[in-house]
């Protein structure tokens, strides 16, 4: 079948239709046993562009879909990666439908297909954006932006989902490390006195998917994705070094004043409003120091059972741990500045407890790769600190 | 799996979503926005889709709304409105992290809406049904959001020309973020949008915040120039386009510009006075700003205008302005109107103000008499109460004349149409004037409580002050504008009443609060509205005749004022006072014969009986007023008579009174004077008495009238009973059978009277008068008949002979001067001092009362001439000689001593008989 003859065959349909329709007709194009041409690549893009999308006419002007067509063409997606049962082929047609990502149409598009998946539980959609994930880069822009969309809606917007999210770990791993590691790169900074920390309800569901999950955060390695022919395959991060940022960074940068007071949402009364009588007694929650403590924790127990009994290490990147330094001597060189002593500072005495802590499961488990001498001259410019120093005259012997 | 269900459900309703919604059609629209809600809930990112359905959903309720008041009044049950009022509650409590979502929806949404319907009325689409859940949302949702958020979407309404209502609604939310922006806007937008906003009243706190704030930072020295020079003319703009802003501008004005932004506002505009922006702004614009604003402006202009030109002119403008625009039969002027609310500043200022000030608030007290009656009435009574200049005064009367010849041409007769209608309201202003005065004089005055010592005057005083000081003028005829006697008709119109404060100020029983302006001397008020009345017309000439009440009430006032008068310590006061009093008496009965009734009747019984102190009088029966003496039992009058003999044994002779003493009193002390003594006639309060009541007599025939009343008024108010009041003398010997007892009390009561004895002269005078006084005259020829009988031997010198002496001349001299003796009789007077006791009793018995007895005295007895004077002739009244035998016997025995009289009383009389 020709090109020309696709296009006719297809703008029989009208629009919800026409994409489903192209969906079959891309995936007859990309999927087979070699790997695609470039003129069929081509096809399938314009295709795509033309029929999903919906982002020329047959003239080759620009239009675009309105959001009730977006929400049409999401349902479509959805309906056929769900059907779809060979992961490849799932692969193949996700990334080429999202895979160049210069559109910010089909960057939004994209999250609100991530953000349903989440809403609905839809694994299938869920590990494909996993795969999207991480072969875009978990850092990368774009991913921050999905992330930040997906947080917003799931962490903001709705909050009534938390046990549905809970399940999410077990259903999906592969997509929540890589969701986790692109979260740690948004959270926990300190700009010009501004702390930009992850909100409460996100940090539980965190917190609960490590500690239950002591291999979550290994998954996106230990289950590579299936790439179409050709194609490759990117390294996925894990999100232990992340995580062992936001454990070490916390006890400086949570203030325990405002924690617990929680401000009720001021709101204008509405006439027939009725406020329930009785006020629903909830258990006690963690606090947020109590939660890092608890992540911690499950950080540890993670980077215990990330170790590799074949190849080398991958969890944790040296540098990225190394990274810490320069944040946590900042914060020394303040406390100075108002005149307080290292050593009686129970904050940075506990921050430099869980960067040994941490380097030191870390490092007795073989899960860091990088250049680790590096890294101790690094730690050797912390602060004084009794376990840090031991762990570091230890490991600095054994290399 | 509960997940999997989940799933599940979320895709069947994001199905029948998009089928729904790609059907276009609202009939199932509830049961979409039930979906959409819960999509929105669970399915966050769809936000997007749903939220563009409500929109859908929004824009048909509006339709629908809209049409609905044409054709179809139930549609209740209408989709769309029900999915917005479902829709409504639900964005309006998802909370603080959707605002951000929803508000901007919300205002794209409401300028989609309002540019569409632009052109409808905007309280068309304000009223439907789905704008108001719309801006319900809006407004919740924008006080969840962030400062910088909200202004951000504030600005975004504002940008929209049509939706300038929509921000006014939701900007109450948020007046003070609003309010500065609107102002950014030009001067039309910015009115729309204030006007809304004012419809709240909280807002318009702000709005007047950021109009001041807007203007102070304009002529703040430090501004640039070009907010310098175009702040002020947009505001004025603004102000000329929005009520609201010239309330919020001109609310406090004294506050917004004091002295010192004054300075800087002059300096500001005489930089930018002729650039471009300004040219809008000139007197006529601003003197229409000012018609619209209130009285407070106009008071702060007229300060200005002492040193400012410029406010000067504006001033006249104002001025001229409104007295043109008041032209209008419907004209309402916000400045009349508040000018009225306020009266009261105006006033005080009118009263202490300079010249100017003066000048121009009565002119504007013009118009609003003009345009309100009423406040012509009461700035009539403020000002005669509390004027205290000629000023002021005249002031009055610029604005009495001002006000009812407000818009009649210079040319036109004196009196137009309306001048009754005004007449009317003149009066009671004086009424009210008066009313007040009288009750503010009742008042706790702070100046008693603070014991200052001035030299204060009743508010009474000072407003027949000011009411004679008027009258004054418009008797001098100078005063062009008093030529129609405004306030003396109105003053005739009030007589009663000031009739009625002279009288309670005049009593002596009047309530005297301390501390009150009540509690000073009340004699310098009672001049003051005695002056007043006296000034009154009362002929009935220039104005209708006062009525009976009120010249009762008149002359009972007066009366009471006289008497008041008399007791005044300054005797220049007191004939001052007494003349007036005449004054008004004399114009009171000029032509009212019950008014001189009264007054006499009044003038009498209160100087016989409640005044008689002052007239010298005494007690007519003194030993019932006198506290009984404790007596020995050997002095008391019935054992001395007891010791007599036998004459005393007679229990009803009269020789117990007659020759021990009085009962009660004892034996008559021999040569000692008598605290009984007979008072005078010719003393100052007796005479003044006299002339008030001559001058109740003025006239033609007034004074025989009037002396006829007064001599029935003496026996009235003398004789103990109503019988034998009569004008005969009966015989000698009824009285001392009958009626002794009766005469000797009406003796003893006109002696100790000297009113009525001075009273008995004048009507003498006025012949035939005194003959209604008959009985009076009986009574003291009755009784000195028979005292002088009883005196016969013993007492010849003694003082109760002198004392009927003196009596005995009197009774002659009056009937002499009555003409009740003829020719040779009244010579009796002039013999009497020589006479015996015994020749005297004959010459009483023979001669007068004989004769009087034969001779009725009666007005028959005189005879009127042509010159209206009665009088008897002598050549025919000649008693004959059984009369005077007695009289010619005794002159004859005494000739040595009495000769000289004889060829008087009897030889002519032969001359004649020749």
């Amino acid at each position: 079948m020709s090109f020309s003859d696709l296009k006719h065959a297809l703008r029989k349909y009208d629009f919800p239709v026409c994409a489903k329709e192209a969906l079959t007709k891309i995936e007859q194009l990309l999927v087979g046993r070699a790997a695609p041409t470039n003129k069929q690549l081509d096809i399938a893009m314009d295709i795509i562009s033309e029929f999903v999308f919906c982002e020329t006419d047959r003239r080759g002007n620009r239009r675009g879909l309105n959001p009730l067509q977006e929400l049409q063409l999401i349902d479509v997606i959805c309906h056929y990666i769900s059907a779809c049962n060979n992961d490849t082929t799932k692969n193949t047609i996700f990334l080429s439908l999202f895979g160049s990502m210069e559109s910010q149409r089909k960057l939004k598009i994209l999250s609100i297909l991530a953000s349903m998946a989440v809403s609905a539980s839809s694994t299938p959609v869920l590990l494909a954006v996993g795969v999207w994930l991480q072969q875009m880069g978990s850092s990368s822009p774009q991913s921050l932006q999905l992330v930040e969309n997906v947080i917003r809606d799931h962490f903001y917007l709705n909050t009534s989902n938390q046990t549905a999210l809970k399940v999410l770990a077990k259903t999906a791993p592969q997509f929540v490390s890589n969701f986790i590691t692109a979260v740690t790169e948004l959270y926990m900074h300190d700009i010009q006195g501004v702390k930009k920390m992850p909100p409460k309800n996100l940090l539980e569901i965190i917190t609960s998917w490590v500690y239950s999950n002591p291999t979550l955060c290994m998954s996106a390695q230990l289950n590579p994705a299936s790439l179409p022919n050709g194609s490759i395959p990117m390294g996925a991060v894990t999100p232990l070094a992340g995580l062992i940022h936001w454990c070490a960074l916390a006890p400086l940068y949570i203030d325990e004043g405002t924690e617990l007071e929680e401000l009720p949402i001021k709101r204008i009364k509405l006439e027939d409003e009725k406020f329930p009588i009785i006020k629903s007694v909830t258990s006690r929650s963690l606090t947020e120091a109590e939660l890092y403590v608890k992540l911690h924790l499950g950080v540890l127990n993670s980077l215990r059972a990330g170790r590799r009994t074949h190849g080398p290490p991958t969890a944790v990147n040296a540098q990225h741990l190394a990274a810490l330094t320069p944040l946590v001597q900042n914060y020394a060189h303040q406390l100075l500045k108002c005149g307080i002593k290292l050593q009686n500072d129970t904050k940075l005495q506990d921050c430099l407890d869980r960067i040994g802590q941490s380097v030191q499961v870390a490092l007795a488990n073989g899960c860091v790769y990088g250049n680790i001498s590096n890294l101790l001259a690094a730690l050797d410019t912390l602060p004084e600190n009794r376990l840090l120093r031991i762990i570091i005259k230890c490991h600095q012997q054994s290399i | 799996m509960n997940t999997q269900a989940k799933s599940t459900a979320l895709s069947v309703d994001l199905n029948s979503f998009i089928y729904g919604v790609s059907r276009r059609n609202f009939q199932n629209a509830p049961d979409l926005t039930k979906i959409g809600i819960t999509l929105l809930k669970n399915f966050p990112a769809a936000r997007d889709a749903v939220l563009e359905y409500f929109a859908m959903v929004f824009h048909d309720a509006v339709n629908v709304s809209i049409n609905q008041a044409d054709y179809e009044p139930d549609s209740s049950n209408n989709g769309s409105l029900e999915s917005v009022s479902m829709i409504g509650p639900e964005l309006c409590s998802l909370g603080e992290s959707w605002a951000p979502f929803i508000a901007p929806w919300c205002i794209n949404l409401i300028m989609d809406i309002a540019t569409e319907k632009a052109n409808l009325p905007n309280t068309t689409l304000q009223n439907t049904e789905a704008v108001r859940v719309l801006l319900d949302i809006t407004t919740q949702n924008l006080t969840l959001l962030k400062a910088e958020e909200r202004a951000k979407c504030i600005d975004m309404m504002l940008g929209c020309r049509a939706c300038s209502w929509a921000v006014g609604w939701v900007g109450r939310a948020e007046p003070a973020l609003v309010a500065p922006r609107a102002l950014t806007l030009s001067a039309d937008a910015a009115r729309a949008v204030l006007a809304h906003l004012a419809n709240h009243p909280p807002a318009l706190f702000h709005v007047r915040a950021a109009l001041v704030d807007l203007f102070q930072e304009a002529i703040r020295e430090d501004s640039k120039v070009e907010s310098k020079r175009d702040v002020i003319p947009y505001l004025l703009t603004l102000a000329s386009k929005s009520d609201i802003v010239l309330k919020a501008l001109t609310q406090d004005i004294e506050r917004t510009l004091t002295d010192d932004v004054m300075d800087r506002l002059c300096a500001v505009c005489s930089t930018h006075r002729h650039s471009g922006p300004w040219d809008g702004v000139g007197p006529d614009s601003l003197v229409a700003l000012l018609l619209r604003s209130d009285v407070h402006c106009f008071l702060l202009l007229l300060k200005h205008a002492q040193k400012n030109l410029f406010c000067r002119q504006l001033l006249e403008y104002l001025l001229q302005k409104l007295e043109y625009e008041s032209l209008f039969p419907d004209s309402n002027l916000t400045l009349v109107m508040s000018a009225a609310e306020e009266i009261s500043i105006i006033r005080e200022k009118l009263l202490v103000g300079n010249q100017l000030e003066q000048y121009s608030i009565a002119r504007i007290l013009i118009i609003v008499s003009y345009n309100l009656p009423s406040e012509f009435v009461s700035t009539i009574s403020f000002l005669l109460q509390y004027s205290r200049s000629d000023t002021t005064l005249a002031l009055l009367v610029r604005i009495i004349s001002g006000t009812i010849n407000l818009h009649t041409p210079a040319d036109c007769p004196d009196v137009n149409m309306d001048t009754e209608r005004y007449q009317g309201f003149i009066k009671t202003g004086v009424e009210y004037a008066l009313r007040d005065a009288m009750m503010a004089d009742t008042q706790v005055n702070k100046c008693f409580v603070k014991d200052e010592s001035f030299d204060f005057k009743t508010n009474l005083y000072h407003y027949c002050a000011n009411i004679v000081k008027l009258l004054r003028w418009e008797n001098s005829n100078k005063v062009s504008h008093l030529r129609t006697r405004p306030i003396g008709c109105a003053v005739e119109a009030n007589l009663y009443r000031i009739g009625g404060a002279l009288q309670d100020y005049a009593s002596i029983l009047r309530v005297r609060n301390a501390c009150t302006l009540a509690s000073l001397d009340e004699m310098p008020t009672c001049h003051a509205l005695a002056e007043v009345l006296d000034r009154a017309d009362m002929s009935g000439t220039r104005s209708p005749p006062p009525s009976v009440e009120v010249i009762l009430k008149v002359v009972q006032a007066t009366v009471k004022y006289f008497f008041r008068c008399l007791h005044e310590e300054e005797i220049m006061a007191k004939l001052r006072g007494v003349q007036t009093a005449c004054r008004l008496l004399r114009k009171l009965c000029l032509n009212s014969k019950l008014a001189r009734a009264v007054a006499l009747r009044d003038l009498l019984e209160t100087a016989m009986f409640r005044e008689d102190k002052i007239f010298g009088s005494k007690p007519v029966v003194t030993n019932t007023i006198a506290a009984p003496q404790k007596w020995s039992h050997d002095e008391l009058l019935i054992h001395m008579n007891q010791k007599h003999g036998p004459i005393t044994q007679l229990t009803q002779s009269h020789t117990s009174v007659f020759h021990a003493g009085i009962i009660g009193k004892g034996v008559r002390k021999q040569g000692s004077l008598d605290e009984n003594d007979i008072p005078p006639i010719l003393t100052t309060n007796n005479e003044l008495l006299m002339g008030a009541l001559m001058s109740c007599m003025d006239g033609n025939s007034g004074v025989v009238e009037g002396a006829t009343a007064v001599s029935l008024l003496l026996v009235e108010l003398v004789s103990p009973d109503v019988m034998y009041n009569g004008l005969p003398w009966p015989d000698e010997d009824f009285t001392k059978q009958v009626s002794i007892e009766r005469e000797l009390y009406m003796r003893c009561a006109v002696e100790r009277c000297g009113v009525s004895r001075a009273a008995l002269r004048r009507i003498a005078r006025a012949r035939p008068s005194l003959c209604l006084a008959s009985a009076l005259l009986r009574a003291t020829a009755a009784s000195l008949l028979h005292r002088l009988r009883a005196h016969l031997d013993r007492h010849k010198q003694s003082a109760e002979m002198a004392s009927e002496m003196i009596a005995l001349t009197e009774l002659l001299s009056v009937m002499t001067l009555g003409q009740l003796l003829p020719h040779p009789l009244s010579h009796i007077l002039e013999l009497s001092p020589e006479l015996t006791a015994n020749e005297i009793v004959q010459v009483l018995r023979d001669c007068i009362w004989n004769y009087t007895r034969d001779h009725v005295p009666s007005p028959a007895l005189f005879s009127c001439d042509s010159t209206g004077l009665h009088w008897r002739d002598p050549s025919t009244c000649k008693p004959v000689a059984t009369y005077t035998d007695t009289l010619r016997i005794i002159i004859q025995k005494r000739i040595s001593k009495l000769g000289h009289m004889y060829p008087i009383m009897f030889l002519n009389l032969e001359k004649y008989n020749v």
